[in-house]
Order: structure tokens, then C-alpha cells, then sequence
């Protein structure tokens, strides 16, 4: 699994880092700056629920599989 | 308006007989916007001179993220752009600014209320709220608005800035007052007067801090560079003013509505004590249920369809963030409260560039405020008979007055 930020939609609100804290990168004012990563295996359900809590859709998941659950 | 034939068609369509000012108690103003919801996601009304409703998640969300088609830019100096109906108010920057002026002083709100920032207030905010409760935990009686939803958001937020504390209640009222009087009282009139009396005192503040500077947020905004050259008197008075504006009443609007439903559903305190990381779901799903921002204005700088409606440039158009956290489309049971709901992207603080700036700092008040209440005034009972909600759910939702008893405990401080 591969997580992408979109750094134009991220407008600071930090509730990915909540969710995510060992996924997503945060700079000093709270925007999201998260390199292109892979994500290890134990990661993936902090990855996706981050993904999921931005209110601005600004993070996507590149799934390996179609078959994670 | 001359530019609002431009762009085919012309016609507002659907029109509706709607005015949120007339929204006089949270159940006529949520019963208001569920229909509107349902029947007309975007619709015209001719009410406060005529404006565009907008009331639907999917519309409510996109509107605020098109800053270039969806402006909150001041265009009279006098009126408030963020609302619709002539509110005479001095401006709010950077939120009445686009980019790129909006940039330099957003990147000063930034700085200022970064999560880094709220971390490092944390102390302050724990002090204010223990301080508050000291105040009233010997009697074993309060009122919940009067003495912990209003004070603790005032004293946070001004103490930041450095305002002198004999300063702190009215100007906290006189931002309490433009949201929550109705248009047509003298207590209105009398918040008009408060808000213009801030603003004076801001200018003296800042004025006295380009003399002195100190180690507070006014120093730090009066003193700030933006492109290159010292921040102008009047650009950095505006963005004390939203600072006030925004840290004063919205929290106390979000505390005073959550301290009404944990009163109501005490089992909800008793998870909060059990279980304190549900807290941070539960903020999120006070702020879906009870956003204190209600709606907000734009106008449109450019012909746009919008939920299959044709705007034109030049149209006043008013977002509703409680609708759209209310949209079932967006939020499965959505009037129901759900401590633990996820994904759940409401757009209390907004969306986009405009995104409420101070959310970082509001979440951290409400959480700490949350956590001592429900360990130091586990059994609060509310007076429910004695309960009185704000005139108008029009801008601004709470509740005015909210007497509880509890069983009386020892001081902290």
C-alpha cells in the first residue's frame, strides 16, 4: 500500500495525524507532508482511517491487491 | 446587478420562501434546513436582498473548497461579507480576504494557533478551565453558559493576544451579541456598539505594543512582515478581530451545546470517564451535531452551476454547515448523536483556505473542559425548566442560560 497527499487540497486540519500517527508526517503548521510511502503491513489500518478522517479528500490509498479487507 | 444576466439563462430557480434569520430555536432551525435539504439542495430566496441557499453536503463542501468561484472577500468596508443582510461590522482578516492578499496574514494565524502552538497553551488552557470550576465547585451550583462555556474560551483566547483581563467579559459579550440578538432589539444595537468599541481597543493595543512589545500574540501580529514590509495598523487590527471574533463564541456556543446533551445523557460522562480516548471521536460528533458556525456567506465571482443551479456572478450565496453536517446523504443516522462515528468529515471548521484556523486551539479547550467537568462535576444536574436558548440560530447556535446542581468539591488552585 502506497499513501499519497495532495499538498493543494491539505489545508492543515491534522486530523489524518490523529488517526495515523506513525503513517502521516505533519511540518510545523500542521499541514500534511507526507512523502510518497510504502506503507508496511501493520500501518495499513492507520493509513486508512487517516485517509478517511480528512474532511478535504486530500490523501489517497494506492492499494497493492483488490483483495485487503 | 449587471452581471447577473451574463451567462445564459439568468433565471434563480427554484425559489424559495426562506430566511434563516427567522430561525428562533434549534428544533425550527434544524427542522428549517432538513426540509430544505430534501426539497431544494440549492434554491433562491429574495429575503435580505436576495441570495442562493445552499444546503446540501456534496454542494456545501465543493463551495467552500472553489475559493476562486465562491469569494469571502469584503467588498463593502462597512458589511460584513461573511454574512448576508448588511451586518455592519469591521472586517475579519484574512477570512474576508482571497488570495493573494489572504496568504501573508493567513500564514500568521497559522503560526499563531498551529497544533505545536496549542500544545505549548496547553498549561493555560488546563489553568483557565481548573479556575473556572474553582469558582463555583464549593457551592455546588452553577450555571453552565455564565460560568464555564463562556469564561474559559474568553480567558484562553484574550489572555493569548494580551488583553488586560478587566477587558475580557464584555468583549466577550459584545461578539456574543451580534451572533445570538435578534436584528430588531436594542441588545443588538448594544453588541453593534461593543464589537465597534473592541475595535477601538484593539487599535490602542496594537498601537501601544509597536512602542512596547511583549511576549503575546498582538505583539507578535502587529510586528509581523508581510511581503516584505511591516504589517499595516488596519491589516493587523483585522486579524485581531477574527481572532476574537472566532475564539470567543464558537467554543462557548460548542461547550454550551455539548454540556446540555452530556446533561441530558449522563451515561455519555461515565464513558468519558471510563474511556477518555473516545473523547476524541466524541469532539468530532459534538462538533457534526452542534456546529457553532451555522452558516456562512459568499458571493459568487464568476458565472458557476452549482447542484444544478445556474449562479451568476455578482449572487450572494449562503453556505450551511449545519445542514450539511445534518445531510444523510454524507452521514448515516445523521441526527443521531454517535460518540464513536467514523469517517466523519463534517465541515464544522469549514473546508478549504477559509478553514477555521483556530480549530486546533477549540478542539483543545473543548477536550479539556470535557475532561474536568465530567471528573470534578460527575452528577451535574440541569435545571431543564430554567434552560433558555439564544434568540436566533441563524449565524451563531447556544444556549444562554443553563443552571446546574452538583455535589460540592474542594478548590484545586
Amino acid at each position: 500500500m502506497r499513501v499519497r497527499v495532495d499538498t493543494q487540497l491539505c489545508t492543515g486540519h491534522a486530523l489524518c495525524h490523529l488517526q495515523g500517527p506513525d503513517v502521516y508526517v505533519l511540518n510545523d503548521l500542521g499541514f500534511n507532508e507526507t512523502d510518497p510511502i510504502n506503507v508496511p503491513e501493520e500501518l495499513w489500518e492507520q493509513a486508512r482511517r487517516g485517509a478517511l478522517a480528512c474532511p478535504e479528500g486530500a490523501i489517497v490509498i494506492e492499494e497493492d491487491r483488490g483483495d485487503i479487507s | 446587478m449587471d452581471g447577473s444576466e451574463i451567462g445564459g439563462g439568468g433565471a434563480k430557480q427554484p425559489v424559495i420562501d426562506f430566511d434563516h434569520y427567522r430561525q428562533r430555536s434549534l428544533s425550527e432551525s434544524d427542522r428549517a434546513w432538513r426540509d430544505l435539504r430534501k426539497e431544494c439542495p440549492v434554491a433562491w430566496t429574495e429575503a435580505n436582498g436576495g441570495h442562493w441557499v445552499v444546503s446540501r453536503y456534496q454542494e456545501v463542501a465543493s463551495a467552500f473548497k472553489d475559493w476562486e468561484a465562491f469569494s469571502s472577500a469584503r467588498v463593502d468596508p462597512d458589511v460584513s461579507s461573511l454574512s448576508v443582510g448588511n451586518l455592519r461590522i469591521p472586517p475579519l482578516y484574512p477570512e474576508e480576504l482571497d488570495p493573494p492578499q489572504w496568504h501573508p496574514l493567513r500564514r500568521i494565524l497559522s503560526e499563531l494557533l498551529s497544533p505545536g502552538a496549542v500544545q505549548r497553551l496547553q498549561p493555560r488552557i488546563a489553568h483557565w478551565v481548573t479556575y473556572a470550576i474553582d469558582q463555583v465547585i464549593e457551592s455546588g451550583r452553577c450555571d453552565m453558559t455564565d460560568d464555564i462555556a463562556c469564561p474559559i474560551p474568553a480567558a484562553v483566547s484574550l489572555e493569548l493576544l494580551g488583553f488586560p483581563q478587566s477587558d475580557w467579559e464584555r468583549i466577550s459579550n459584545a461578539f456574543h451579541g451580534t451572533g445570538s440578538f435578534d436584528r430588531t432589539t436594542p441588545e443588538f444595537a448594544q453588541a453593534l456598539a461593543d464589537v465597534a468599541w473592541v475595535g477601538t481597543r484593539v487599535r490602542e493595543e496594537l498601537l501601544e505594543r509597536l512602542e512596547h512589545p511583549r511576549d503575546d500574540a498582538m505583539s507578535f501580529i502587529v510586528s509581523h512582515d508581510v511581503d516584505g514590509h511591516q504589517i499595516a495598523l488596519s491589516d493587523a487590527e483585522a486579524v485581531v478581530l477574527l481572532v476574537v471574533g472566532g475564539g470567543v463564541d464558537t467554543t462557548t456556543s460548542l461547550t454550551s451545546s455539548a454540556l446540555l446533551y452530556l446533561g441530558r445523557h449522563p451515561e455519555l460522562r461515565s464513558r468519558f470517564l471510563d474511556d477518555p480516548a473516545i473523547l476524541d471521536s466524541g469532539t468530532e460528533e459534538f462538533l457534526r451535531m452542534y456546529p457553532p458556525a451555522r452558516t456562512h456567506a459568499r458571493i459568487a465571482v464568476r458565472d458557476i452551476d452549482l447542484g444544478g443551479c445556474h449562479i451568476a456572478a455578482g449572487d450572494r450565496v449562503l453556505l450551511s454547515e449545519v445542514s450539511a453536517c445534518h445531510d444523510e446523504s454524507a452521514f448515516p443516522d445523521a441526527d443521531q448523536f454517535i460518540v464513536d462515528r467514523f469517517p466523519n468529515r463534517h465541515v464544522a471548521f469549514g473546508l478549504g483556505i477559509h478553514r477555521c484556523p483556530g480549530s486546533h486551539l477549540a478542539r483543545a479547550q473543548f477536550k479539556e473542559i470535557m475532561r474536568q467537568v465530567v471528573v470534578r462535576m460527575p452528577d451535574y444536574r440541569l435545571h431543564q425548566e430554567q434552560i433558555v436558548e439564544y434568540p436566533n440560530w441563524s449565524s451563531i447556535g447556544g444556549w444562554a442560560r443553563m443552571p446546574a446542581t452538583f455535589s460540592p468539591g474542594r478548590r484545586l488552585l
